[in-house]
């Protein structure tokens, strides 16, 4: 039968699971870090359009989620070194 | 390492008679920031402005919107006297104003003339092409005259239906036609007409030929345009002869009003006044005898004892060397330091460059950037531009640095390095890389280091580089704390977390080498510390621990950033080599379109090469460095006066 052959050996070895579990790693954060940036940019404009001043303070807190997708990146460079 | 400028309170009490002499010698000095008054129950009441601020204000108010409606920008600097220029400052005023008001009415009457001409011209176009004057559709007493437009097609024959007693004008591209009928026979007509769609048009007031009309009245435009031209052309003259005396009048009014206003700020009684105040400690010694000197030694200028609360309101000016400047910008952007705090300007020249360079280390960037900087530099004066320009320069030169250290160039590797996979081929004939050690996780560390076959390696290094700076950060929090409520209470707070970190040092070192007393030392260190902690900081220091963690691990963002940088220049390199090398049998499209390829392709992340790494750079400095020590927030050291560009003394 066909699809015994296609059932017959593991969908992923071990390096495709690896690969997976880093692709995995890398692409959560860098959605997280996305929608936590979204929502702090968006406030930020709101504030600087009152008062110019806080671009530094709104550009600062605007880049902290930046450290989820670095995490991400960490972890998914340990996965595939491991 | 610098702390602020030392301020000195002072305050000037004297008669309400010498109060403008010494308004204009605190002016001259510009080196005095008054603390505004707020009225409070001790009496003294704010005062009114000298008399002539209303009448400054209004000529300034004039001349601010001469010089927008001119469109006058800032150029180099023509020096003028300041009595010279007030003196002639209301002749000139007024002409200028008189000038540019009857130049502005006459290109409005114009405009509205062309308009009219306009209209004129529309109505006329219709009619172009029937050859009758105007004037002979009007005057009859027994004919009556349709001038429209139809839908459909009007010809005689219809019309010869109803009467045989007609003439019919037509204009075949507008559809227009003109039609006389005895008035008897009018509204049968009318009914035709309406039935094909007919709309009234006007008939030109004007009598004439259409075609002669139509001529005329271009004519009349070309005048009316060439009129509006030359007029404009005045005021564009205007603005060349006036540019001078526009920005140094604004300038001196400027001054005047400042002047005018000061009354505003100050405490006054009846007859007296008194102007309280900050100016750099280097300084005082200028302004007393500044102000003596303008009142004969009337006023009295003394100095005040600061005290805890007064510290909090100290205006900050830095205090920093030349080189270390441009960093002040850097501080600005985030929050001026209080007066009681260290100014970490100086910190941040070594810091910040370092962390840009440990990012991006490649020699190409560096030049292209470093070059891009200078030029920027001597093309562009601007105060605001400079300082930008110089970091930028700051941070070209430790890219090199790290560029040789790295052996990048625009992504190509320069020395050529041995892996188990083969050869990889450096730009330099010759440099071999040398293996120095052994890295993480089965990694060589060697020199240059190609980053991208140590990343694991790298990872240890950017955290190592991480836990120095922020331990540098709580060495400069212990400084600060200690200078203000002593050495305890630095070592409470700050102190702690080095020793937390000693203590999980050693206690690692045992786990890691099977020493058993080691582990529990370190343990112990590690428990005592977090008790000093919580006795310093409270619940929220020990809370915050893991932070500790987290903060390190937020360095090996530099070698995250920089490998995204020697990928996308890797990849720019890889496509263009292979489009050269697809038909390198001769300079055909495929080379011209590589070289495309190239420049665009590293354009683009020269571009990115001064936003990621500057960003992460300076997050690193913001976020994980001065959350160690800096808390921010000084006033803005802001001296009454004013900076002469335009008019002297």
């Amino acid at each position: 039968m066909v699809g015994e052959e296609l059932v017959s050996g593991p969908f992923l070895d071990a390096d495709g699971m690896k690969a997976l579990g880093a692709a995995l790693a890398i692409t959560v954060t860098g959605l997280a870090s996305a929608w936590a940036e979204k929502e702090i940019g968006t406030a930020a404009i709101g504030a600087m359009a009152e008062n110019e001043g806080l671009f530094g303070k709104g550009l600062i807190l605007t880049v902290i989620p930046e450290t989820i997708v670095i995490f991400g990146l960490v972890a998914s460079l340990l996965i595939n070194s491991a | 390492m610098s702390r602020p400028k030392e301020m000195t309170k002072a305050v000037i009490v004297g008669h309400k008679s010498i109060l403008k002499d010494t308004i204009d010698s605190l002016h001259d000095t510009n080196l005095f920031h008054i603390e505004d008054f707020v009225e409070d129950e001790s009496g003294f009441k704010i005062s009114k402005p000298f008399n002539n601020a209303e009448e400054v204000s209004k000529k300034l108010v004039k001349i601010r919107s001469i010089s927008n409606f001119l469109g006058i920008v800032k150029k180099e600097p023509v020096v003028q006297n300041t009595d010279s220029v007030l003196r002639d400052l209301d002749s000139k005023l007024n002409e200028l104003d008189r000038t540019i008001a009857t130049k502005t009415e006459s290109i409005a009457q114009l405009d509205n003339e062309l308009k009219d001409l306009d209209s004129q011209k529309k109505e006329i176009l219709p009619y172009l092409s029937i050859n009758l004057d105007f004037d002979d559709y009007r005057g009859y007493e027994n004919l009556k005259v349709f001038a429209g437009t139809v839908k459909g097609s009007l010809d005689g024959s219809q019309i010869s239906s109803i009467t045989k007693a007609y003439e019919l004008y037509s204009d075949p591209q507008s559809k227009a036609v003109v039609l006389f009928v005895a008035k008897k026979d009018a509204d049968k007509v009318s009914e035709l007409l309406q039935d094909l769609g007919f709309r009234d048009l006007r008939v030109p007031e004007r009598g004439g030929v259409p075609s002669e009309l139509l001529r005329f009245i271009e004519q009349k435009e070309a005048e009316v345009t060439k009129k509006t031209e030359s007029l404009r052309a005045d005021i564009e003259s205007l603005k060349v002869k006036y540019t001078d005396f526009i920005l140094s009048s604004d300038e001196v009014l400027s001054i005047e009003s400042q002047k005018a206003e000061l009354p505003l700020r100050i405490a006054t009684s009846a007859n007296a006044f008194i102007i309280e105040g900050w100016t750099p400690t280097e300084d005082y010694d200028k302004v007393v005898s500044a102000v003596n000197s303008a009142t004969n030694g009337k006023a009295y200028v003394t100095s005040l004892e600061i005290d805890e609360e007064d510290e909090e309101h100290v205006p900050v000016e830095y205090n920093n060397s030349k080189i270390a400047a441009p960093m002040q910008e850097i501080m600005d952007l985030y929050s001026r330091p209080k007066y009681t705090e260290l100014d970490p300007s100086s910190v941040i020249l070594f810091t910040f460059p370092l962390m840009y360079g440990l990012i991006l280390g490649d020699i190409g960037y560096a030049l292209i950037l470093g070059v891009l900087a200078l030029a920027v530099k001597k093309a562009v004066k601007s105060d605001a531009v400079k300082p930008l320009m110089n970091i930028l320069i700051y941070c070209q030169i430790s890219t090199f640095i790290f560029g040789i250290i790295y052996g990048e160039f625009l992504g190509f590797s320069l020395a050529s390095l041995h892996t188990a996979h083969g050869v990889v081929p450096g730009l330099i004939p010759g440099w071999e890389t040398i293996v120095l050690f052994g890295g993480l996780s089965g990694e060589e560390f060697t020199f240059p280091i190609h980053r991208t076959h140590m990343i694991m390696t790298m990872i240890g290094v950017t955290v190592i580089i991480g836990l120095l700076q922020l331990n540098l950060g709580f060495l400069l929090g212990f400084s600060n704390i200690a200078r203000h409520h002593g050495f305890m209470h630095g070592l409470l707070e700050k102190g702690s977390w080095i020793i937390i970190e000693v203590g999980v040092l050693i206690a690692a070192i045992g786990v890691l080498g099977g020493n058993s007393i080691l582990t529990y030392v370190g343990a112990a260190v590690f428990v005592i510390a977090v008790l000093m902690l919580l006795k310093g900081e409270g619940i929220q220091g020990v809370v915050e621990l893991p932070s500790l963690m987290g903060n390190a691990l937020s360095y090996s963002r530099i070698i995250a950033v920089g490998l995204s940088s020697i990928y996308i220049a890797s990849t720019v390199n890889d496509i263009a080599f292979k489009m050269i090398w697809a038909d390198h049998s001769q300079i055909g499209f495929l080379a011209i379109a590589a070289i495309i390829v190239f420049i665009l392709g590293h354009s683009l992340n020269t571009v990115l090469s001064i936003i990621a790494p500057g960003l992460h750079a300076l997050r690193l400095q913001y976020v994980e460095f001065f959350g160690k020590f800096y808390s921010g927030g000084g006033k803005k050291y802001n001296p009454f006066g004013y900076i002469r560009k335009y008019t002297e003394e």
